[in-house]
């Protein structure tokens, strides 16, 4: 199966042109990702977009929070952890970083290496987000829409975060982040890209599997009364 | 006087990349040749792409939509880069200031079993 939970959502038409071109070129799940601010008027296109789509493509929402304040992500986190399937927090700012990785509640630290000289992870983080198994995830359009020297240097953060997601295991998901359709490539393509970055074939796929369990574990998050706790319903 | 042609074995491998390539602005093939060595050139070096065989073998018209025009071309490259030609395309985003967008459809040994993809 493959995972994309960060695509860029916008209208209902450019959401539905994303989605086609999203399943004509092999992926199975996509995730619309909206800012705090837009977060709320996003989910009344739900009903819409699931109508006309139909079966062709599963979907679902990202909240991608972008602040730098970490009180403001922890407020917006909180609000939103109910009703949403996937939490991610743009990084780049280390005390960003660090909060995110320390907060269980968050999902995802997307890009740490953004607006940075360096990857934004050290191996303090690393154990961090083993801990309280957040994702960092390594976005396709940081490639796409960069080149020369800044390309260069990105690809070099990339293999940073390599090294140190092959010492810790921390979960790593890999993401196109598209708005538009010039920015979606097949999965092939997708893995290509990433197996030329540096990672393996197997690093790869378990990146599509942490990104499907991150939606299937907070599918139960409601009922978790703690890690490794749940409450069920059925009377066994 | 032409050169002989090399015995099978000799020769080198190919294989058929089926690109699906959409752009803001109509597109030649000739102007398909610059994208595809310029992308290859920029991501993997004169070094590495000197490897690549690459060649348009065919290049096809589809449709124009409101946002984009769109076009399909079979192109070859050496069977052992495979990956790194479908990366270096992969990573391909504008030309001559419009947007543009290569992605391969499809890969096959032979030119024939490449145009199913069309």
């Amino acid at each position: 199966m493959f995972f994309d939970l960060n695509i860029k959502g916008s209208s209902l038409e450019n959401n539905l042109k994303l989605a086609r071109q999203a399943f004509e070129y092999g992926w199975n799940h996509i995730n619309f990702s909206y800012n705090q601010n837009d977060f709320a008027d996003a989910l009344d296109l739900r009903k819409d977009l699931a109508d006309d789509l139909g079966d062709t493509i599963n979907f679902d929402y990202t909240l991608e929070i972008k602040s730098t304040n970490i009180n403001e992500i922890r407020k917006f986190t909180n609000k939103f952890r109910n009703s949403v399937a996937c939490i991610s927090v743009i990084g780049g700012d280390l005390k960003v970083n660090r909060a995110v990785l320390e907060n269980v509640k968050i999902d995802v630290l997307s890009r740490p290496y953004l607006k940075r000289y360096d990857s934004g992870l050290n191996h303090v983080l690393s154990k961090e987000a083993v801990k309280n198994n957040v994702a960092v995830e390594l976005c396709f359009k940081d490639v796409l829409r960069s080149y020369l020297a800044p390309r260069a240097k990105l690809i070099s953060n990339f293999r940073d975060i390599y090294t140190l997601y092959r010492k810790f295991d921390f979960p790593m998901i890999l993401s196109s982040r598209a708005e538009s359709v010039f920015d979606i490539r097949t999965t092939h393509d997708f893995i290509s890209v990433f197996s030329q970055t540096g990672l393996t074939g197997d690093e790869i796929n378990r990146s599509f599997e942490t990104a499907g369990n991150i939606l299937k574990f907070n599918e139960n998050r409601g009922s978790m009364i703690f890690s490794g706790v749940r409450r069920v319903d059925d009377e066994a | 006087m032409k050169l002989k042609v090399l015995p099978p074995t000799l020769r080198k491998n190919n294989r058929y990349l089926t690109l699906d390539i959409k752009i803001e602005s109509p597109i030649t093939k000739d102007n398909l040749v610059t994208v595809i060595w310029d992308a290859c050139i920029r991501f993997k070096g004169e070094s590495i792409t000197s490897n690549f065989n690459l060649w348009v073998m065919k290049f096809y018209e589809i449709t124009k939509t409101d946002d984009y025009y769109h076009y399909k071309a079979i192109v070859r490259c050496q069977r052992d880069f495979v990956s790194e030609v479908r990366s270096s395309l992969a990573l391909a985003n504008m030309y001559n200031g419009t947007r543009i967008s290569v992605t391969t459809i499809g890969l096959s040994g032979t030119i024939r079993a490449s145009q199913r993809f069309i």
